[in-house]
């Protein structure tokens, strides 16, 4: 069985200097499965994310990404740090969006979506150009090709984003906070963008702050406080009876 | 309950309306003192330089446009764009090592912009100049085999090449940081978004960060540009014959010290003020942008709606 789009976390823990961010962290996250981390600022949610993505490394427990210990391989005393090339083709089959959007600034939207594939795996240019083509289409901004970063606004740089990640054709996406720093009138258009998305069976991982994106699009979700995973279960369910009392004074005060 | 606001209190008849009166700025007698010695000193320094006979301004003149002082500003222009190159070249190796994750590489680097930025350029000169004392012979070859030839290194160490040797490396150590600091402007969220597209340091390095780092790095290097214009003088040590040692060896000879002086600054100021310029309209562009709005795009007009208070 394969176990593409697949994430299986085991007590992780991580903690910078003194300060523990992430304790005993279990995940499993089915191919397909649309799940979404809410929590308090500073509950390590964000962290989590990126040690999906490798950006952060975990100071000890299981990590699979798509089957595959992330980031190191296990040998019978210790996990060992792979090579910066195997991590790379690892992090190829994660799409990553940053809160911040972080478009590169010196290349035009279409180079943005074409930089992954050409830069890193080497395809044709002319292919990806085409296929960059059909995702800024697929995004809504397929007239905005050759507009640069700043000539477009937060939500338009933010589905550019998307778009760029898509172009690596991963199994994964993360996204964290895709919508924060989204203008309030800017945020449909994302989160139309990612509803899309997780209809076509993209596995997917959202910090969000939009809790009815959450109700309406995810399957799972996880309430963090203080590096701890105080609640999780299906969506609907948590949203709607919360049975942890921190995540219902969390939801009353964000609902 | 209505307020009606009073737009034009008319002082008087065929005044201005009040609304359109012009804002005048305020000038304190500070000012105005500040003004009248200033003018003063310039009017004191410009009669002695135009009345004392010691100048010689007919010597300025004379040697102005001499053979042998074009011929020492054009090695000075020379010294000062081919050590720019190999300082800047040399430099962004040092800058790249000093940021690589491998200890040793970036300690390497460290220890190199110390070791030249800590000591004074013109002892780096005669120190190349006179390498040849510690390595009399250098030994091109291949290690452990009999194959190479013995150069010696009075002979390769001519006053030009200790020269160029001495100011580019002393200049790659500035550039090296001046680089360096262009790289750490760079946001860590697009070395971030690079690593989660699978990028290779290089990769990234060539595409995502240097690109970015050249707002911050081109105003920087022009200045270093004008003060390396100045900075050969130095090599005059060595009995290089650029724009300093060509008035030097004038005036050894005619004893016209303070003219040929004249003669060379006027010179240096000229070249100065020619390089401010496109200098001055590097750091224009580059100053306001962190982002780089692309070269053919139209310039984006950002205008508050009405009634927004700005």
């Amino acid at each position: 069985m394969s176990n593409d789009g697949t994430i299986l976390a085991s007590r992780i823990r991580k903690s910078f200097g003194p300060k523990t961010v992430l304790q005993d962290i279990d995940l499993d996250i089915g191919s397909g499965e649309i799940c979404c981390i809410i929590g308090p600022s500073g509950s390590g949610k964000s962290t989590l994310l990126r040690c999906i993505n490798g950006l952060e490394t975990v100071d000890s427990g299981i990590l699979k990404v798509n089957g595959d210990d992330f980031g190191y391989y296990e040998t019978e005393h210790a996990y060992h740090a792979l090579s910066p090339k195997k991590l790379a083709l690892q992090r190829t089959r994660v799409g990553m969006v940053f809160q911040q959007f972080n478009l590169f600034p010196n290349m035009t939207a279409r180079e943005n979506v074409m930089s992954g594939p050409v830069l890193v795996k080497r395809a044709d240019k002319k292919e990806s150009a085409k296929r960059a083509q059909e995702l800024l289409t697929s995004v809504g901004l397929g007239a905005f090709g050759d507009r640069y970063p700043a000539e477009l606004s937060g939500g338009q740089q933010q589905r550019v984003a998307i778009a760029r990640s898509l172009a690596m054709d991963p199994e994964i996406m993360l996204f964290d906070e895709p919508t924060s720093a989204l203008d309030p009138e800017k945020v449909g258009e994302v989160l139309t963008v990612m509803k899309e998305l997780a209809k076509k069976g993209m596995t997917m991982v959202v910090v969000t702050h939009e809790m009815g994106f959450a109700r309406e699009v995810a399957d799972s979700l996880l309430f963090m406080d203080e590096g701890i995973v105080v609640e999780r279960g299906d969506a609907r369910e948590v949203l709607a009876n919360p049975k942890e009392s921190r995540t219902q004074s969390f939801l009353k005060k964000v609902l | 309950m209505t307020t009606v606001i009073n737009k034009g209190s008319k002082a008087g008849a065929g005044s201005i309306d009040a609304t359109l009166k012009p804002r005048l700025r305020l000038r304190t007698p500070a000012e105005y003192t500040a003004w009248i010695i200033a003018i003063l000193v310039a009017a004191g320094i410009l009669a002695s330089v135009l009345t004392n006979p010691n100048f010689k301004w007919d010597i300025v003149g004379k040697y102005f446009t001499h053979e042998s002082i074009l011929r020492g500003l054009m090695l000075t222009i020379f010294l000062t764009v081919a050590s720019m190159a190999m300082g800047t070249l040399l430099g962004l190796g040092l800058a790249i090592m000093r940021s690589s994750k491998i200890k040793p590489v970036a300690l390497a680097a460290g220890a190199y912009v110390t070791l030249f930025r800590g000591t004074p350029v013109l002892v780096q000169l005669i120190f190349w100049f006179n390498i040849s004392a510690l390595y009399p012979n250098l030994y091109i070859g291949i290690p452990f085999t009999d194959i190479g030839t013995a150069i010696d290194t009075n002979a390769l160490m001519g006053p030009i090449t200790a020269a160029l040797v001495g100011l580019s490396l002393n200049e790659a150590a500035y550039m090296a940081e001046i680089i360096r600091g262009g790289f750490s402007a760079v946001g860590k969220g697009q070395i971030e978004a690079a690593d989660s597209l699978g990028m290779s340091g290089a990769m990234k390095m060539r595409k995502v960060i240097i690109p970015q780092a050249m707002p911050s790095i081109i105003p920087a290097t022009g200045n270093q540009v004008i003060g390396m214009f100045k900075e050969t003088s130095l090599v005059s040590v060595l009995g290089v014959a650029e724009l300093l040692q060509s008035a030097q060896l004038i005036y050894a000879r005619t004893f016209d010290t303070i003219p040929l002086l004249i003669v060379a600054s006027i010179w240096y100021l000229i070249m100065t003020l020619l390089l401010s310029y496109p200098q001055s309209r590097l750091e224009q562009k580059y100053s306001h942008t962190s982002v780089r709005v692309p070269r053919k795009s139209k310039k984006v007009v950002l205008t508050a709606p009405e009634g927004i208070a700005r």
